[in-house]
């Protein structure tokens, strides 16, 4: 047999090698015994020495054109085996992804401190900085100061929670004392409008409390939020215009808003706000006791007696305050049936938020 | 304030006449301040009682008391034709005749006392409804027989709506500023303001025959008129006290009062009517002087006086209660007879045996009213008056109205005259309401016409001349209409420069400001009338205090950290620091309350332990075993001699149980102190925190926790709090059999430590080397000293040191002994590593562990 036979022989009995292959290891054999070091076809061309030098072109054209061809036969055979290989790789690898995920623990924000956040957020966008007061306070923040007379009724002691005066001091009436929980955070108010000079824009949340016995709507300690503004021509349109937008921003911006005409020592005028109710859009249903309206927030314009308590002229400086109980909204917005849920630490309550 | 509208209609001509009209009343009432809390019909308990025409009435043949009667109730009874038909009752009732008419219960209606109207067989014969008593309708006490109806009652019209019954009462939210509306006279006047109707008093009181000069029976003194500003006195004699007509029982039962006798419901249904609450004393229980008189003061009760109220309990007084006596008992001293405005005496009271009533209509000071309230824990609906203020202008001409009535329906003559002690009536303010003002504080420019309309209508009026010299303030508003031809033409140049001057009515104490008749202004023109706008102003940045960012970091990092954040009681029961045996520094008392709800709940919190362990417990009695709990709370505690106790904000967990069940991927793992101590080095990584340190915590420092399972935790020399697991002693005493590890670190304490961010530190491109370190030691050699060894020994080639296993065995490792295994990880940020460089310093590691530990290198 001629050479060229030969390589043109050799040549297709590789590429019948490489068809056969069934796997890259195989097929690295035939690479191996072909085209290796060693190979067949290197063999050829190391023995190009002994080709007649009027051969060597032709034969060692062959040779190269042959290698071309295997080479090129040897990567699409891998580039299929491999394919393959993967598939079914990856059908074995296949997962019924239906079993649970690999648990890792991440734990939960109470709903209370969760929406307060998000409501000192939505302040904060309009410019409100957070003030704390202290949770035990002095009778002159939290009634005194914002304008209660002597003998207003919230300084019961069915509804305030009246602590032990260590200094010694007694109180007017009995049972009652210099020192208590705070029933509202507007003492912070009074505290701001001490150490601030206007312009004042700030929001006051915190723990307060009422002697209310612990029910499904109830609780003797909640969290309330209140805001003051105290700057040059702020107006009750002002007062309206912030809370409306409050409102949406907590409830969505479908939501409406009702200012009702009440009675606050520390604001003149005064307001209730209602929001419009949501699940019946305002129509009237069993949620809202059908007024289509549900009460969350008191608000109104400073009263001028509480800015004579902190040296700032009414005639300069206008303002508005306004209070919301936290966990009345937390009600509306996510319809927990009982307050009492919110201090047990029940994890599958916890759990949920 | 429970407001009859069948009443309120007889004032004013309010718009309730439909159901409809009712609620866009109360809209409307809720729009401009007065809150409506609650619409409930009344009479509609009589439904299915209807006027019947009795058409035969036949003796039982097997009863002696009973009639067989037939009854036309019109359509509400058909017969098989479809055309009505009489009903067949049997009825015991004995005062009737065949052609009365007559109130039936039809089957099926349900009767004011609850019983049920259901077909029934009496004595064989059957009966289909009930033919109904006055009594049994509830409107009486006459049961001798049938109600009968005059002739001309439409046969088949329902019983409360010929009668008159129905009735609606609105229960209207007064707020402490308005005294005014505590009566229906107030409603009405605030009903004709919003609406722009007339109002009057509506029910006429004729005058009553008069009889001799009041000043021959009796004298007025009061002692403090801070305390009470008016005292007047008048008497009614020859009175028959009996029951009340039935208008005036309807009418007080429609306020919520209950019905008692003509006198008290007088004084009661002036005081529902005026506003004016009375006091009525039977007037023979009082001393008479030589002259025959009698003498009524009014002072401060003396301390300690023991004093017995009508309703028959004795009363401790102090001098802060002002009370009236009769001046002539025991010898001139006086005897205390009623707690002013509270509560009338035992002793004075009107019986049924009283002719001779001595009537008092004052005002007291609201102070000492509410004090007297509050410290006697007595409320009623007098004091409840007297409290926001009784308008000492109208005493005198409402009790001459309440007079005229136990007159009118008691018998008997008022004597002449009044006895009225007013030492310093009140002058009105006037207020000048400048309208540009109002409008810089409202955002609205409200028409002047409309704001004159409104004061006028509350019963404010211009007070142009009210001045004393006569004058008139520039820019008044009387001065422009006074001074010139062109009002309108002025008025609109100059709108914003405008005054009124207002002088506000009697019974408006609240109305003693300009910025109080803005309000009147606001309410009545309508709050939604108002533009919303947002302010203007500009120097304004919202801000978040380091304190409260760092509580956001606290969290989210505990979170994180796998920990839900929770929310328990600040109110502690006085023992709860002895059950969890924590004792706390003897200087510090805990913040008491003096009217806690209970005992469990009586004092403040001094940690937040308890509370979460109560979480716990709540927990695993509800079959939820895996807890894993944290709270940023406040703890307080007070020292003696200060008013305001120390708040310190603690940030506290607990874990019980495992981080979750069992599942097909991962095995249940119990939780124990290396959870909790995890989760505090994992909040210090957060918070940046320098140097964290664990120091153990000895059995006698920290009796809450579990001996040998307890650290103190520190960032460099600061003490921020413990981990450890609860003591089972402790845990028992909550009721909490499994395994609790807990911490409680002091918020101020982290924000003291905690950085920005951690340090920069050089990320090396170069490859790491990693050689294992295993050494026995004696088990009092702690882990952490053979880390700060080798941290210390390696200098900064050393990347990593990773203890990855502790060891113990008797014979391999030997007694008392342990092996700790290391993996530690050599790198350069500058080049790479020679293993010859490595070697030396890993042997050099070595011998510094040995050396400062006794190590011995483990094979």
């Amino acid at each position: 047999m001629s050479l060229l036979a030969s390589i043109e022989q050799q040549e297709k009995e590789t590429h019948a090698a490489i068809d056969a292959a069934s796997s890259t290891a195989e097929l690295d054999e035939v690479r191996v015994r072909v085209l290796g070091k060693k190979g067949s076809l290197t063999a050829l061309l190391r023995g190009m020495a002994e080709v007649a030098p009027e051969e060597r072109v032709t034969i060692g054209t062959a040779v190269n054109a042959a290698r071309d061809s295997l080479e090129a036969a040897l990567a699409a055979r891998k580039t299929t085996l491999e394919s393959a290989a993967l598939t079914q790789r990856i059908e074995a690898e296949a997962l019924d992804i239906s079993l649970p995920g690999r648990a890792h623990p991440l734990g939960t924000q109470h709903l209370i401190n969760r929406l307060t956040e998000e409501i000192v957020e939505v302040f904060r966008g309009i410019g409100y900085s957070v003030v704390e007061g202290t949770e035990v306070e002095l009778d002159y923040y939290n009634f005194t100061a914002l304008n209660y007379t002597d003998d207003h009724p919230a300084r019961g002691m069915q509804d305030t929670f009246y602590v032990v005066d260590r200094s010694g001091d007694v109180a007017a009436v009995q049972g009652e004392s210099d020192v208590m929980l705070r029933t509202q955070t507007s003492g912070a108010q009074v505290h701001a409008m001490e150490e601030q000079k206007p312009p004042i824009y700030v929001l006051s949340p915190g723990r307060v409390f009422r002697r209310d016995v612990a029910d499904p709507s109830h609780l003797p300690q909640f969290t309330q939020i209140e805001g003051l503004v105290v700057d040059k021509s702020i107006t009750f349109g002002d007062l309206k215009g912030t809370l409306d937008f409050f409102c949406k921003q907590i409830f969505g911006p479908e939501r409406k808003t009702r200012f009702r005409p009440h009675y606050f020592p520390f604001t003149e005028p005064s307001a209730e706000v209602d929001v419009s109710c949501g699940i019946c859009n305002g129509e009237g249903c069993r949620f809202c006791k059908g007024t289509g309206w549900l009460e969350i927030l008191g608000c109104g314009m400073v009263d001028p007696n509480v800015f004579g308590f902190v040296n700032i002229d009414p005639e300069e400086y206008s303002g508005f305050a306004f209070g919301m109980g936290v966990e009345r909204i937390a009600c509306l917005k996510y319809n927990v049936p009982d307050l009492r849920m919110l201090l047990e630490g029940d994890m599958r309550f916890l759990r949920q938020f | 304030m429970k407001t009859s509208l069948k009443w309120l209609k007889t004032m004013v001509n309010a718009p309730v006449d439909t159901p409809e009209a009712i609620k866009d009343f109360a809209e409307r009432l809720d729009l401009t301040g007065t809150a409506v809390e609650s619409i409930d019909t009344v009479g509609a308990a009589l439904d299915g009682i209807v006027v019947g025409h009795i058409l035969t009435r036949e003796a039982h043949p097997e009863a002696d008391s009973l009639w067989v009667t037939t009854v036309d109730v019109s359509a509400f009874n058909l017969g098989a034709d479809g055309a009505p038909a009489p009903l067949q009752i049997v009825c015991g009732a004995q005062n009737f005749n065949a052609g009365d008419k007559v109130p039936v219960a039809l089957v099926g209606a349900t009767m004011p006392g609850g019983m049920q109207i259901k077909k029934a067989k009496l004595r064989g014969i059957e009966s289909r409804g009930m033919n109904c008593s006055a009594r049994e309708l509830g409107l009486g006490d006459d049961h001798e027989g049938l109600l009968i109806l005059p002739a001309d009652a439409p046969v088949g019209a329902a019983i409360a709506d010929y009668l008159g019954l129905s009735d609606t009462v609105i229960d209207l939210e007064i707020t402490p500023n308005r005294p005014d509306c505590m009566s229906m006279l107030g409603i009405a006047r605030e009903v004709g303001a919003v609406y722009d109707l007339p109002y009057s008093v509506g029910r006429e009181v004729p005058a009553a025959p008069k009889g001799k000069p009041v000043d021959e029976l009796v004298a007025v003194k009061i002692d403090d008129a801070e305390r009470c500003p008016r005292y007047t006195a008048r008497i009614i004699q020859g009175v028959t006290v009996g029951p009340s007509p039935a208008w005036l029982v309807e009418r007080v039962t429609a306020a919520g009062a209950r019905s008692i006798n003509n006198i008290v419901d007088a004084t009661n249904y002036i005081m529902f009517e005026l506003g004016q609450p009375l006091h009525a004393f039977d007037f023979d229980t009082f001393t008479l002087d030589k002259a025959g008189k009698a003498q009524v003061g009014v002072r401060a009760a003396a301390a300690g006086e023991l004093f017995t109220t009508l309703d028959e309990i004795e009363r401790t007084l102090s001098p802060d209660v002002t009370v009236i006596y009769d001046g002539n008992a025991q010898g001139g001293s006086g005897a205390t007879i009623a707690l002013a405005g509270v509560m009338g005496g035992a002793a004075t009271e009107v019986t049924d045996i009283t002719t001779t009533i001595l009537l008092e209509s004052a005002s007291f000071s609201p102070a000492h009213t509410s004090r007297t309230s509050r410290n006697l824990q007595l409320f009623s609906e007098s004091a409840a008056r007297f409290e926001r203020g009784v308008d000492a202008a109208t005493c005198e001409e409402f009790s001459l109205r309440a007079a005229n009535l136990i007159a009118e329906i008691a018998g008997g003559t008022v004597c002449e005259g009044v006895i009225d002690v007013y030492p310093a009536p009140k002058e009105q303010p006037v207020l000048q309401l400048r309208v540009g003002k109002l409008y810089d504080l409202i955002g609205a420019e409200i028409e002047l016409v409309e704001i004159i309309g409104i004061l006028t209508r509350l019963g404010c009026h211009m007070a142009c001349h009210d001045r004393k010299d006569g004058s008139v303030p520039e820019n008044s508003i009387c001065h422009i209409m006074h001074g010139s031809d062109c009002v309108t033409e002025k008025l609109a140049a100059s709108m914003h420069d405008v005054v009124i001057p207002i002088k506000p009515p009697s019974w408006r104490p609240d109305l003693e400001r300009e910025i109080d008749l803005y309000e009147e202004v606001l309410r009545i023109w309508g709050m939604d009338r108002v533009e919303k706008t947002l302010p203007g102003g500009r120097g304004r940045i919202g801000l978040e205090a380091p304190e409260q960012a760092l509580r956001k970091r606290i969290g989210a990092s505990l979170r994180a950290l796998g920990l839900n954040e929770t929310m328990t009681y600040t109110f502690a029961a006085p023992d709860d620091q002895e059950r969890l045996s924590m004792p706390l520094p003897e200087h510090q008392q805990p913040v008491e309350l003096l009217n806690p709800m209970n005992v469990e709940q009586s004092v403040m919190r001094r940690s937040l332990m308890p509370g979460l362990l109560r979480s716990v417990a709540y927990n695993m009695s509800r079959g939820v075993e895996n807890v894993q709990l944290y709270e940023d709370g406040t703890v307080y505690a007070v020292s003696e001699g200060h008013k305001l106790p120390k708040e310190r904000a603690l940030i506290s967990g607990v874990l019980c149980g495992s981080w979750a069940e069992a599942s097909w991927n991962a095995a249940e793992q119990a939780l124990d102190f290396f959870d909790g101590k995890g989760i505090v080095e994992g909040l210090a990584r957060e918070l940046a925190l320098a140097k964290l340190r664990f120091k153990p915590l000895a059995a006698e420092d920290a009796s809450w926790l579990q001996p040998g399972r307890a650290a103190e935790v520190y960032a460099g020399s600061l003490k921020l709090g413990w981990v450890g697991e609860i003591h089972p002693l402790v845990s028992a005493a909550f009721d909490i059999e499994a395994p609790v590890v807990a911490f409680e670190l002091e918020r101020a304490a982290l924000l003291n430590a905690a950085r920005p961010a951690r340090d920069y530190k050089d990320v090396s491109p170069y490859p790491p080397v990693a050689l294992d370190l295993a050494v026995v030691v004696a088990e009092d050699v702690t882990a952490e000293r053979i880390i700060q060894t080798i941290t210390s020994a390696a200098g900064n080639l050393l990347d990593e040191v990773r203890l990855f296993d502790v060891y113990r065995d008797d014979e391999k490792v030997g007694a008392g002994k342990k092996s700790l295994a290391f993996s530690l990880v050599y790198r350069a940020v500058d080049r790479t590593l020679t293993s010859e460089e490595v070697e030396k310093l890993h042997s050099k590691i070595l011998r510094k562990v040995a050396a400062s530990t006794g190590a011995e290198l483990r094979a």
